[in-house]
């Protein structure tokens, strides 16, 4: 049986973490020197270079964002005025990982 | 009104710590990052619960943003400096807000909390105490708030300037993409309006462009300074910091903030919407 199926089975499957649900998710870790970069910012950009979004980095450096399928850039800034970026492919369902080294 | 009277950097900050009519604010949705560190003396507002009707969708009405500032020790001829997470996004609110309850002196802090954090200056864990006051506001000013028919009334005719990113104005995303894509009941943006994403206004660190680039931005882009400006978003937040920018950095009259925003224009029954560019 296919989740096609219409009886209720959940779009996905049991593989896709169930917070990814129907999100387009591009998530992440920021490292320097070997360490969590846990003072920082990660801004996401579409295409065109725009900015769309922006997060602090977590404890762990981490970051997530609610993206939609296409392709995006995620540029991270930190102190001492450390930065870097990565281009990364999201789409529907799909969890992204662009983890980055400063 | 000049620049440097509505906002002030990290050297005027830190220059004015020890003065007691003085009050640092750090205001943001989600007030956890002021738990674990903020600029020194600063007390926090929290955008949701202390800024919003905790039932219907609107703001605490006068009474209860007299009790609020009064229980936070905040006085009317207090300078109060607001600054927060989101470059600024909610501290602009809470700056527009304070000037819709008819606040003298309020200021932002140039960068807020990202610029702050970037130039690795000091964050504390101390919680300072004031001493209570006996807060008046006035009456809403009704100058700077924009309400759903006011807008729906404006398309064609005033300048409308929807800040959201260009995929939000487009339609291909609902919020912001550090949300869940749960918002309006509909994509889109209201017909006639001009899309200039609040990013455009600010610098990467999150400090406000100059005036010049900022008058250049918004020319550019089709605000016709003649006219009287409607700026909107998702829920009100980023616009506050284009009204800002409009109103309190270039001096524009009749610049209005519409708080409804997207995530109410999008679910209004029968109103017209567009997907796509701007046309």
């Amino acid at each position: 049986m296919t989740a096609g199926d219409g009886c209720g089975a959940p779009a996905g499957g049991v593989s896709t973490p169930a917070d990814v649900g129907n999100q387009a998710v591009v998530q992440g870790h920021v490292t320097h020197d070997g360490a969590a970069v846990a003072t920082g910012y990660a801004r996401l950009l579409n295409s065109g270079g725009d900015f769309v979004a922006e997060v602090p980095l977590g404890e762990d450096g981490g970051f997530r964002f609610f993206a939609a399928p296409g392709t995006w850039t995620v540029r991270v800034l930190a102190p001492g005025g450390l930065s870097g970026e990565k281009s990364v492919s999201a789409d529907i369902g799909k969890l992204t990982t662009a983890d980055l080294t400063l | 009104m000049s620049r440097s009277d509505v906002l002030v950097d990290a050297a005027w900050v830190e220059a004015h710590q020890g003065d007691p009519n003085v009050v640092l604010v750090e205001v943001d949705e989600d007030t956890s990052a002021y738990d674990k560190g903020h600029i020194r003396n600063a007390i926090k507002l929290d955008w949701k619960k202390d800024l919003q009707d905790p039932v219907r969708r609107d703001f605490v009405d006068k009474a209860g943003f007299e009790a609020l500032l009064s229980d936070r020790g905040i006085g009317n001829d207090d300078t109060v400096v607001l600054y927060g997470g989101n470059n600024n996004w909610f501290a602009a609110y809470a700056y527009w807000y304070f000037r819709l309850y008819g606040h003298r002196n309020v200021k932002l802090l140039d960068g807020g909390r990202k610029k702050w954090e970037l130039d690795s200056r000091e964050l504390v864990e101390d919680v300072p105490q004031r001493a209570k006051t006996s807060y008046t506001a006035s009456e809403q000013d009704s100058s700077i708030r924009a309400h759903r028919d006011e807008v729906v009334a404006a398309i064609g005719v005033k300048n409308l300037v929807d800040v959201r990113s260009p995929d939000e104005f487009t339609g291909k995303l609902l919020a912001p993409a550090h949300l869940p894509q749960e918002s309006a009941q509909r994509p889109g943006h209201i017909p006639s309006a001009r899309n200039i994403p609040w990013a455009k206004s600010a610098n990467e660190d999150g400090t406000f462009k100059s005036d010049d680039d900022l008058r250049a931005l918004y020319g550019g882009a089709g605000v016709d300074f003649s006219k009287d400006t409607i700026a909107y978003c998702r829920i009100g937040e980023r616009s506050a910091h284009t009204w800002f920018a409009l109103h309190e950095l270039l001096g524009q009259a009749n610049v209005k903030n519409y708080d409804g925003s997207w995530t109410e224009y999008g679910s209004l029954v029968g109103v017209p919407i567009e997907l796509g560019e701007a046309k």
